[in-house]
C-alpha cells in the first residue's frame, strides 16, 4: 500500500498540518475582516443617527468625508451650539468626548439644558421633532447617492411613526429602550476608546440580518432609527472569503509540493539503503551502500550497516570456505577407501594384496577420525556448548606432562626440548591447555630442522601466565603469518597433509586459549624459527 | 597406452596406478607437481590424471606450464566440486574433470573416453576389415570370433588401431606401451607383433622396414 510508505505518511501529516494552519489563519483573517466591515457599517449608521439626532448643523459637515470628524461626541467641535437645551449644557469650551462632552458628572436626564449659561429655554418638543426629521431626511438623502440604501424612521414616544424615508422596509419594529447594549465601558458610541457617552446620549445599534440599524432615544422618548442593508458588506466578505480560499489553496499546493520535495530528498538515502539491503538479501553480499556525501544521521547509519555487511560477508565466506575445506579434507581419504576396495575386489588376489588394501583403508579411516574429532572439537568450542572446567592447576606441571608426551616424537627427529619452567598457578581446564601444549610442541617438532631444538618456558608476569614455545626451524613466510590460525590454512599446501595433520591444530589451540580469556600470538622469521606465545589471565 | 598419475596421497596414488595397470595401461606415478611436470614434459603419455592440491607445483600451474608445450589429454582429479573450480579446470586446458571421491570404474571409463577422443574416435568400437576391436570391453574379434590377446598384445593392437593409416615408429610404441620401470628390450616389440600376426592374420600389421608399423 502506497500510503504505508514513510514519504506518503510524511506528506499526509504535512498536508494535514498545513490545512490546519492555513484554515485557522484564513478563518481568523476572515473573522477579522468581517468584524471590521460590520463595525464600519455599524459606525456609519450610528454616525447617521448622531447626525440626524443633532439638529441644526450645516449638512455639508457630513458630506464628502466618509468619517465625520466629531466621532467622539454628539456635539462635536467648537461651533455655536444651536440647541443647547438638547445637547450639551457645557458648550462654552466644548469638552471632548461623550454625547456632548462626556467627562462631566452624569447629568440628570430631565436637565438637558443644563445650567451652563444660567438660562433655560423652553423645551420645544415639536421643534426638535421637526429638526430631527429634516436632519434625518437630509442625512439619508446625502448617503443615498448614488444608490438608495439608507433609510430612517422616527417614532414618537408612543410608538407612532412620525416620519420615515420612503425606502424604509415595512415592519421595522420599534426598539424598546434599554434593549440594545450600552457601549462598553471606556468606549464611546462608536466603539472607540474614549469617555462613554452621557446617559441619554447613547446611540445603540442592532443587527437584523441583513440589515444594520442604529437608533437613539431622545430625552423625550422619541426614537430615531437609521438603517441600511448589509448586502455590500456581505458581498465584499464573500469576495474576501473566496480570495482567502484561493490563496490558501495555492499556498497549500506550494506547501505540499515543497513537502514532497523535502520528503523525497530525505527518503532517498533510505531508499538507497533498502535497495542495497534487497540485493544483499538476494545473496550478493559484496554490495555496499554508497555513503559518499552523506555526513548525517543516515550517513552514519549507512556506514554502520556497511560495517555489518562487511562482517557478515567475511563470516559467510569463512563459513563457506570452512565447509568446503572440511569436505575437501574428507574426500581424499574416502577416495582412498573407495579405490583401494574397488581395485582389491575386482578380481581374486593374493592375501598380501588384500592386506595392503586394508592397511591403506585403515590409514584413511584414521585420518578421517582425526579430522572429525578436530572438527567436533572446534564446533564445541565455537558453540561454547561444553563449559570449560574451572580448576586451579600448575601450568608448569601441564607443560612438563606435554613435553613427556611428545618426547618420543622429538627423539625420532633428533630434536631436543629445553624447558624453562617456573610454577604458575592458573585457573581453567588443564586438560585442554595440555592439548594446546602438545599441539604447539608437535608443530615445533614438525617444522623444525633435524637435530634442532625447542625452547619451552612458562612464567607468570603481572597477573598473566606466559607460555612460549620457540623453535629454530623453518619459520613461517611473512605472507602466511596472518593466516596460520585460520582453519585448514597450510603454509605448504600439502606438506602437512602428508604428515597426517588436519590443518586445524592451531585453530583449535587459539579457540581453547581464547575460551580461557587469553591470547595466542606468533612471531616468526623465515629460516630462523617461530615463537608461539600463550598469555592467560591469572585470576 | 601410457598414463601418468600425479597425486600426493600415497595410498590413493598406489590404488589408482594399480587399477590402471590392471586395465592394461602402462602407468607412471608422480607424488608432487615438480616430478609430475618433469615426466609429463619428457615422456609421451596418452593421458594424464592430475590432482590439484599438490606440493611444490600445484595442479593449475602444472597444467598451465604443460599446455605451453604439449596437448596431452588431462583428467583433473580434485576434491573441490564447486562449479567455479570445474570451470577453471576446463578453461585452463583440462580435458575432463573428476571429483573425489570417485568410482574406479568411472575413472577407467573416463580415461578410455579421453584417449578415444584424442584419437578422434566417436565410439569404443573400431572395425578394420575382418577384425573388430571394442576398446570398452578390450575384446578383439575376427569374423565375429573372439580372440584371446595378452594385455600387452591388446595394447599394441589398440594403439595401432587408434592411429590407423599412420606410420607408428618403434620408439613411439615403446613410449606408449611400456612404463618407465619396464625393461625395453629391443626385440620385445617384435615378439608381440609376431604373436599378433599369428592371431589376426599376417597382413593386419604391415612393417615399414627401418621406420615402424602401420595398420590400414
Amino acid at each position: 500500500m502506497i500510503f504505508n510508505s514513510i514519504r506518503w505518511r510524511m506528506q499526509l501529516w504535512h498536508g494535514l498540518i498545513l490545512v490546519l494552519v492555513l484554515g485557522s489563519f484564513g478563518l481568523s483573517a476572515y473573522q477579522l475582516a468581517r468584524k471590521d466591515k460590520l463595525r464600519q457599517a455599524e459606525e456609519e449608521v450610528k454616525l447617521c443617527v448622531a447626525e440626524a439626532a443633532r439638529p441644526g448643523l450645516p449638512p455639508d459637515r457630513f458630506r464628502g468625508a466618509g468619517r465625520p470628524e466629531p466621532l467622539d461626541g454628539f456635539g462635536g467641535g467648537n461651533r455655536p451650539e444651536p440647541n443647547p437645551d438638547h445637547f450639551g449644557e457645557g458648550s462654552g469650551p466644548e469638552p471632548p468626548g461623550g454625547f456632548g462632552g462626556g467627562d462631566r458628572p452624569e447629568p440628570p436626564p430631565e436637565r438637558f439644558g443644563g445650567g451652563g449659561r444660567g438660562k433655560k429655554p423652553p423645551f420645544e418638543r415639536g421643534f426638535f421633532r421637526e429638526q430631527i426629521s429634516t436632519n434625518a431626511l437630509r442625512v439619508v438623502a446625502s448617503k443615498n447617492n448614488p444608490t438608495p440604501a439608507y433609510y430612517f424612521i422616527f417614532w414618537k414616544e408612543d410608538g407612532a411613526v412620525l416620519a420615515s424615508s420612503t425606502n424604509a422596509p415595512p415592519g421595522i419594529p420599534r426598539p424598546t429602550p434599554l434593549l440594545g447594549a450600552r457601549p462598553e465601558p471606556g468606549r464611546n458610541n462608536w466603539g472607540h476608546a474614549g469617555p462613554p457617552p452621557a446617559k441619554g446620549f447613547e446611540v445603540y445599534s442592532r443587527t437584523r440580518a441583513p440589515l444594520q440599524e442604529a437608533y437613539h432615544f431622545t430625552p423625550g422618548g422619541d426614537c430615531i432609527l437609521v438603517g441600511r442593508p448589509l448586502q455590500p458588506e456581505y458581498a465584499a466578505l464573500r469576495q474576501r472569503a473566496l480570495w482567502l480560499v484561493a490563496a490558501g489553496g495555492a499556498v497549500l499546493m506550494c506547501g505540499l509540493a515543497g513537502g514532497m520535495w523535502v520528503a523525497t530528498r530525505a527518503i532517498r538515502p533510505i531508499e538507497d539503503i533498502s535497495a542495497t539491503a534487497v540485493k544483499i538479501a538476494a545473496g550478493d553480499l559484496s554490495q555496499r551502500i554508497d555513503t559518499a556525501g552523506t555526513d548525517n544521521e543516515l550517513g552514519h547509519l549507512a556506514a554502520l550497516l556497511n560495517a555489518t555487511f562487511a562482517r557478515l560477508e567475511t563470516a559467510f565466506s569463512q563459513q563457506a570456505r570452512f565447509t568446503s575445506d572440511a569436505s575437501h579434507e574428507l574426500r581424499t581419504p574416502v577416495t582412498v577407501i573407495l579405490t583401494q576396495t574397488q581395485t582389491a575386489l575386482s578380481r581374486e588376489r593374493p592375501a598380501a594384496d588384500y592386506r595392503g588394501a586394508l592397511e591403506a583403508c585403515q590409514r584413511a579411516a584414521q585420518r578421517m577420525r582425526k579430522l572429525i574429532e578436530s572438527l567436533l572439537e572446534l564446533a564445541r568450542l565455537d558453540a561454547g556448548q561444553e563449559p570449560l572446567k574451572q580448576e586451579r592447576f600448575d601450568l608448569s606441571r601441564v607443560v612438563r606432562d606435554g613435553v613427556e608426551l611428545v618426547r618420543p616424537l622429538a627423539a625420532e627427529h633428533g630434536i631436543t626440548i629445553q624447558c624453562g619452567l617456573a610454577p604458575v598457578e592458573c585457573l581453567g581446564d588443564s586438560e585442554r591447555l595440555g592439548q594446546v601444549v602438545v599441539n604447539l610442541l608437535s608443530n615445533a617438532i614438525q617444522f623444525n630442522r633435524d637435530q634442532g631444538e625447542i625452547l619451552i618456558s612458562a612464567a607468570s608476569h603481572e597477573r598473566t601466565a606466559v607460555l612460549t614455545v620457540a623453535d629454530h626451524g623453518l619459520g613461517i613466510p611473512a605472507a602466511d603469518l596472518p593466516h596460520i590460525f585460520e582453519r585448514f590454512y597450510r603454509v605448504d599446501k600439502s606438506r602437512s597433509r602428508l604428515q597426517g595433520r588436519s590443518g586445524l591444530g592451531l585453530a583449535i589451540c587459539k579457540a581453547i586459549v581464547e575460551a580461557h580469556g587469553g591470547s595466542l600470538e606468533v612471531a616468526s622469521q623465515e629460516g630462523q624459527g617461530s615463537t608461539f606465545t600463550v598469555k592467560l589471565p591469572i585470576p | 597406452m601410457r598414463v601418468l598419475v600425479v597425486e600426493d596421497e600415497p595410498d590413493l596414488l598406489a590404488s589408482v596406478v594399480n587399477a590402471l595397470r590392471e586395465d592394461g595401461y602402462a602407468v607412471d606415478g608422480a607424488v608432487d607437481g615438480e616430478e609430475g611436470l618433469y615426466k609429463a614434459e619428457n615422456y609421451e603419455y596418452d593421458a594424464i590424471l592430475l590432482d590439484i592440491m599438490l606440493p611444490k607445483i600445484d595442479g593449475w600451474e602444472l597444467l598451465r606450464r604443460l599446455r605451453l608445450r604439449k596437448k596431452t589429454p588431462v583428467l583433473m582429479l580434485t576434491a573441490r566440486d564447486a562449479i567455479r573450480d570445474r570451470v577453471r579446470g576446463l578453461d585452463s586446458g583440462a580435458d575432463d574433470y573428476l571429483v573425489k571421491p570417485f568410482d574406479v570404474d568411472e575413472l577407467l571409463a573416463r580415461v578410455r573416453a579421453l584417449i578415444r577422443r584424442s584419437a578422434s574416435e566417436a565410439t569404443s568400437r573400431i572395425e578394420l576389415g575382418e577384425v573388430a576391436i571394442d576398446t570398452a570391453t578390450r575384446a578383439v574379434t575376427r569374423n565375429g570370433e573372439p580372440l584371446m590377446l595378452t594385455a600387452r598384445e591388446y595394447s599394441l593392437v589398440e594403439y595401432l588401431a587408434l592411429h590407423r593409416g599412420k606410420l607408428v615408429t618403434r620408439t613411439t610404441l615403446y613410449e606408449h606401451l611400456f612404463n618407465e620401470d619396464d625393461d625395453t628390450l629391443s626385440n620385445l616389440l617384435d615378439v608381440h607383433v609376431s604373436n599378433i600376426r599369428k592371431k589376426l592374420g599376417h597382413d593386419f600389421i604391415s612393417t615399414r622396414r627401418g621406420h615402424g608399423y602401420c595398420v590400414e
